[in-house]
């Protein structure tokens, strides 16, 4: 393995085999037809391997310490879209059983539980996750508040930010009604109810949210559409624009203008200075 | 070398330049890679302990009680109780969501931007506002529970309708508007706040007002929807 200086060292052991099979295959032809570019082992094949990948494209090549502090962002954002991949990589494993109808989306549900092999586990990791993307996007919302990210050319990220935060939880309560229980079926008769409350147009709200007067196989087809297509695209779209803007707006961190002191974490001026 | 002596030798350590640019490939991917393990193999756990809920198949003739949303959509549950449903469960939450959105285009003084609470005085405000909150709101569920706007209003000898009004709409949005309107006043006598500070003490008042709401929705509404201990709470049957 070469380092920044080009000095190479030979490691041994299983880790020295490891390394010299590792490298045998980033000299193959396969691997260099599949990334652009080197494996980032310098600092100037690790510039290139941001720039020449897709996913890691919405990413800055260099950022500055400051903006990348955990005790900045706290790691929200990222920890939010995290939560998504978990969701969609587990909702995915539940939809090939989940059946979307009435009494059969109860059943299959309970199914899982008992019939399929890691099925309770997979649908307990999804619910689970779920409530702490709600958290986690919310608390993302606080951070950016209370740090003044939203200011300057920011302006319009802050906005899709709330529209993102909206959609998780409709992305939440769509799946809320899906396993057709009695805490389900409760609990979106309560939610509908508050919609259906609008002024003038209430009626025509919950006939929509509904499909029909009451919750049933309309229902449930309607949600489970919006929970696994509609509202995923949407915000998988919105995401990819959200972390796109935050990249091209340029971090919040990145030109502090300070005021006093740290109030809670200490003394950021001397700190920011270099 | 004890660990004192360990502690002072890491201090004279000189920081290194937070505002020199690093790569993000190492440095920030690794915070994010790290994160992301933490949070799935904690939540691999939680799902191997703890259970999804699943009660009996959904039966539209027999109401559970209390019937209840999700947890965060109980905050507006919570202000159904106290207000007309039309202005708890649609205008406020609409109105909420399009001032908070409206933010940026409020306070546009880029200073403190990227510092935690701006400055001391924004943390001052924070704990302040997030503190006036909760007493007001917890001070208003309780009269609420307790007294109700209705009835001191019918002993008045107002007629119904009239209670219904006034109850259910002119004096929530009454309450909704001084509340707000007393902490910015307060606010900026006591610190000479200016817009910045303003909208921290506001955005702290939606959050307290969440939170605190939120809490009293999930912990302390029993059988009904009536106030209880959490320890009272029985589960959904």
């Amino acid at each position: 393995m070469k380092d920044d200086k080009g000095r190479v060292h030979r490691e041994r052991g299983l880790y020295g085999l490891f390394l010299r099979i590792w490298g045998a295959f980033r000299r193959t032809e396969l691997f260099k037809s599949i990334y652009m570019s080197d494996y980032p082992y310098n600092r100037r094949t690790q510039v290139l391997a941001v720039m020449n990948n897709l996913f890691l494209h919405l990413h800055p090549n260099r950022v500055t310490r400051y903006s990348i502090n955990y005790r900045y962002t706290l790691g929200l954002g990222g920890l939010s879209f995290g939560m998504f991949l978990i969701l969609a990589i587990t909702g995915v494993f539940l939809m090939f059983y989940y059946v979307p109808s009435v009494p059969d989306a109860y059943f299959s549900v309970r199914a899982l539980g008992t019939d399929v092999f890691m099925g309770q586990f997979f649908r307990n990791l999804h619910r689970w996750t779920a409530h702490v993307m709600v958290l986690l996007v919310f608390l993302h919302m606080l951070r950016v508040f209370y740090t003044g990210g939203y200011k300057g050319t920011r302006k319009f990220n802050w906005v899709i930010g709330v529209v993102l935060f909206v959609l998780t939880l409709l992305l939440s309560f769509t799946g809320y009604l899906l396993p057709f229980d009695q805490l389900a079926y409760w609990a979106i008769t309560v939610g509908v109810r508050m919609g259906g409350s609008s002024p003038i147009i209430g009626d025509q709200v919950r006939i929509l949210l509904l499909g029909s007067h009451d919750i049933g196989q309309a229902t449930i087809v309607r949600w489970y559409t919006l929970h696994v297509l509609f509202l995923p695209a949407i915000g998988f779209w919105l995401m990819l624009l959200h972390f796109w803007r935050v990249r091209k707006d340029g971090f919040s961190a990145t030109r502090p203008i300070l005021v006093e002191d740290h109030p809670v974490l200490g003394p950021v001026k001397e700190e920011a200075r270099g | 070398m004890t660990t004192k002596e360990a502690t002072q030798e890491v201090k004279t350590v000189r920081r290194p330049d937070p505002l020199e640019r690093v790569n993000t490939w190492p440095h920030f991917l690794i915070i994010e890679f790290i994160g992301l393990m933490i949070f799935t193999g904690l939540l691999i756990i939680l799902s191997i302990v703890l259970r999804a809920p699943l009660l009996e198949l959904a039966q539209p003739e027999y109401t559970i009680n209390p019937a209840k949303a999700p947890w965060y959509f109980l905050n507006l549950q919570e202000l159904l109780l106290h207000m007309h449903p039309t202005l708890a469960g649609v205008l406020l939450p609409t109105v909420a969501l399009i001032l908070i959105a409206a933010i940026p285009y409020i306070d546009k003084d880029e200073a403190g931007t990227g510092v935690w609470f701006t400055s001391r005085k924004g943390w001052a405000i924070t704990k302040f506002s997030f503190i006036y909150t909760t007493v007001w709101v917890v001070g208003l569920v309780l009269f609420s529970e307790f007294i109700g706007t209705r009835q001191a209003l019918s002993l008045l000898g107002l007629p119904p309708a009239v209670v219904d009004v006034l109850g259910g709409i002119v004096v929530p949005i009454v309450v909704m508007s001084v509340i707000p309107g007393l902490l910015v006043s307060i606010v900026r006598r006591r610190w000479q706040a200016d817009t910045r500070h303003v909208i921290i003490a506001l955005f702290t008042m939606f959050v307290a007002s969440y939170v605190v709401l939120t809490i009293i929705g999930t912990g302390f509404r029993g059988d009904s929807m009536r106030l209880v201990w959490p320890w009272q709470l029985e589960h959904p049957k």
